[in-house]
């Protein structure tokens, strides 16, 4: 009897308060059928690593404030280009300044989702520094690092008004990426996602970071492998 | 020979699904009378020749009048333009939606925009087949996109073509003026709702004591009796006991919403009650008629809500409830002969100076053309107690107001003129 009442009461909560909520994070092109298996390419890494509450940062991790957005940005795109030779030995770095060329776009991912980035233009094919034409590109659009972030403060637009609380305590170190894979022969996004990491910390340190930028390199990998349209 | 005719038939049958071209995706466009088609295409030695194209547009659409056909230059020569089509014949696939083929350039949608009333088709051969795609000025991605298979035959390459993107009927293209003045004019949908809505109506109706859907043995009692001596009923709860319950009524009204929401309306209702005389009582030979006449004032506070069903009628249901007041003003007179009436005749009923009742109904408006409405409403009214007693500490002790409880149903209909600020 109770546990029926219960079950009402939530139900009732649930309906009143619109609970589930649920978001679409990600979107295949109809046309992505295979995951892309050891080799890859990547563009956009070089700047999109961005650190939010950075002199909080920088106090914690003993940088100096003028340079811990450098530091770290460096310190990352070195990392995630380490893990993601995990997965894709294969790896092709193509500096971002060949994607800054082109203009800022949005891509819709659910009713209220847009991200934002730089997509090569139709008919317009990126090279490596060899001339080739890599097949497949990860183009990595920005990735937020801070503590206890939340995606749809940053992507749902009906919420990115709002201004975040001021907080005196952080449990987690958190990562948004936003990403798109490329395809660069036909030029069209396979897939585009938003994803969210979340590490706990007591006091943030590199170790974090790393583990943070793991972290993101595998939710990629996972995502990618998971959009295959069969 | 029949034999003959029916292989080759039956050849022709199977082998037609190999001519037959293939369409991803179309949202029908416009088909222009006259139209100018423009082609675009990257291939050195175009599949279709432009004039040609035009006639096969003629033999296979009648009604497509004189296009004029021509390559498009201007886009073959923009690089923007260029890059564009070479993405697209990489991306038209079969099954792929014609949102996936979207120019994204800024440039080449503003150049897919400034189209007007032209058409471009997009003509590009790859491998044994013609890819094709439709564009008008209403969208930056194609409108119609497929393929047809390649012939060297040009001519019948262009009625292919023709037959499967400008089939359907075509519409006479617009002037200049006729444009712009579309380019400026509303949605026909869009509509603000205005700050106040008013109108003015005359209507009738129907009014009885019974509500219809309840027992006949609520109203029995006052609907059946009958006036004895000039006074006498069985009760004297309802006005009903004494006049006719069921008679049609004259009503005039005006009234008006704020924010197609809330609204307020004043009405005024007439109606002739005859006097329900005991036809037994040989006390009423004297008289020639006796009728009461009811004016009534009300007003109501009213809930609507507004809805654009077509383009020239809007539907209004409302609800309302309001308050009324009720005046019975007598109309009797002696037959010619008779010099004195009776003691009884002076000594007759008399009804309340005013009675006041609530009402509370729904109803609907029905407005053509913005102005000129039809509405339809139903609903409850009741008059009351005196308004002018208070209740005192001796009510018990004084005789009942007569028609303290007097309700009726009413239906009725009017013709109304609305207006908005």
């Amino acid at each position: 009897m109770v546990r029926r009442f219960l079950g009402i009461w939530c139900l009732l909560f649930c309906l009143l308060m619109g609970c589930g909520t649920s978001y679409q994070w990600s979107k295949s092109h109809p046309a992505y059928h295979q995951a892309p298996a050891g080799t890859l390419a990547v563009i956009g890494s070089e700047n999109a690593f961005l650190l939010t509450r950075s002199s909080w940062f920088a106090k914690k991790l003993e940088i100096g404030a003028d340079s811990v957005q450098v530091t770290m940005r460096i310190f990352c795109e070195k990392k995630f280009l380490q893990e993601l030779t995990q997965f894709y030995p294969t790896l092709t770095k193509i500096p971002d300044k060949d994607l800054q060329v082109f203009p800022e776009e949005s891509q819709r991912l659910d009713e209220r989702v847009f991200m934002k980035g730089r997509l090569p233009e139709q008919g317009i094919s990126l090279k490596d520094s060899a001339g080739n034409i890599p097949p497949l590109l990860l183009i990595l659009h920005e990735v937020i690092i801070g503590t206890d972030l939340k995606r749809e403060d940053y992507f749902d637009y009906a919420l990115m008004q709002n201004e975040s609380p001021e907080k005196k305590t952080s449990n987690n170190l958190s990562a948004i990426a936003s990403y798109t894979l490329w395809d660069n022969v036909k030029q069209r996004p396979l897939f585009s996602a938003v994803d969210e990491i979340q590490i706990p910390i007591q006091k943030p340190n590199l170790g974090n970071f790393e583990q943070m930028t793991a972290g993101i390199v595998q939710k990629i990998k996972e995502n990618l492998d998971k959009g295959v349209v069969r | 020979m029949n034999k003959i005719h029916l292989l080759l038939i039956l050849a022709l049958l199977l082998a037609a699904p190999l001519f037959a071209g293939d369409v991803y995706s179309n949202s029908h466009p416009t088909i222009w009378k006259d139209g100018e088609i423009l082609i675009w295409t990257l291939d050195t030695y175009p599949v279709v020749d432009p004039k040609e194209f035009c006639l096969s547009l003629k033999r296979n659409n009648t009604g497509i009048g004189d296009p004029k056909c021509r390559l498009l230059g201007e886009w073959e020569r923009d690089s923007i333009a260029v890059r564009y089509a070479t993405w697209l014949k990489a991306n038209m696939e079969p099954g792929l939606k014609a949102e996936y083929l979207r120019a994204r350039h800024p440039a080449m949608v503003a150049k897919i925009q400034s189209i007007e009333d032209k058409t471009v088709l997009f003509m590009a051969k790859d491998g044994d087949n013609v890819l094709v795609a439709f564009f008008d000025e209403t969208a930056s991605e194609p409108k119609i996109a497929g393929k047809v298979r390649y012939q060297d035959d040009k001519i019948a390459l262009g009625d292919e073509i023709a037959s499967l993107f400008f089939s359907g009927p075509a519409k006479r293209r617009l002037s200049k003026e006729e444009r712009q003045k579309l380019a400026t004019e509303p949605d026909e949908y869009y509509q603000e709702v205005p700050n106040f809505k008013g109108w003015v109506g005359v209507g009738g109706g129907y009014a009885q004591a019974k509500i219809p859907l309840t027992p006949d043995d609520w109203y029995d009692s006052h609907i059946k009796s009958t006036v004895r001596n000039y006074r006498i009923t069985k009760d004297s709860a309802s006005l009903w006991n004494f006049i006719d319950d069921s008679e049609p009524y004259l009503t005039l009204y005006a009234g008006g919403t704020w924010y197609g929401f809330i609204g307020a309306e004043i009405v005024y209702r007439y109606s002739k009650h005859s006097v329900k005389i005991d036809k037994k009582d040989t006390i009423y030979k004297e008289l020639d008629y006796w009728d009461f006449s009811q004016h009534s004032i009300g007003l109501n506070v009213i809930l609507s809500r507004s809805f654009d069903a077509t383009k020239w009628m809007n539907i209004t249901p409302f609800a309302f409830l309001g308050f009324q007041y009720c005046f019975f003003v007598e109309d009797i007179g002696l037959k010619s002969g008779v010099d004195e009436p009776s003691r009884y005749y002076k000594t007759r009923i008399e009804f309340e100076d005013a009675y006041k009742g609530a009402v509370v109904g729904i109803g609907s408006q029905f407005i053509f053309a913005k102005h000129y409405g039809v509405s339809f409403r139903t609903g409850i009214s009741s008059r009351g107690f005196n308004m002018y007693s208070d209740p005192s500490p001796d009510a018990a002790a004084e005789p009942t107001t007569i028609g303290a409880s007097t309700i009726d149903w009413f239906i009725g209909g009017g013709l109304e003129y609305h207006w908005m600020l």
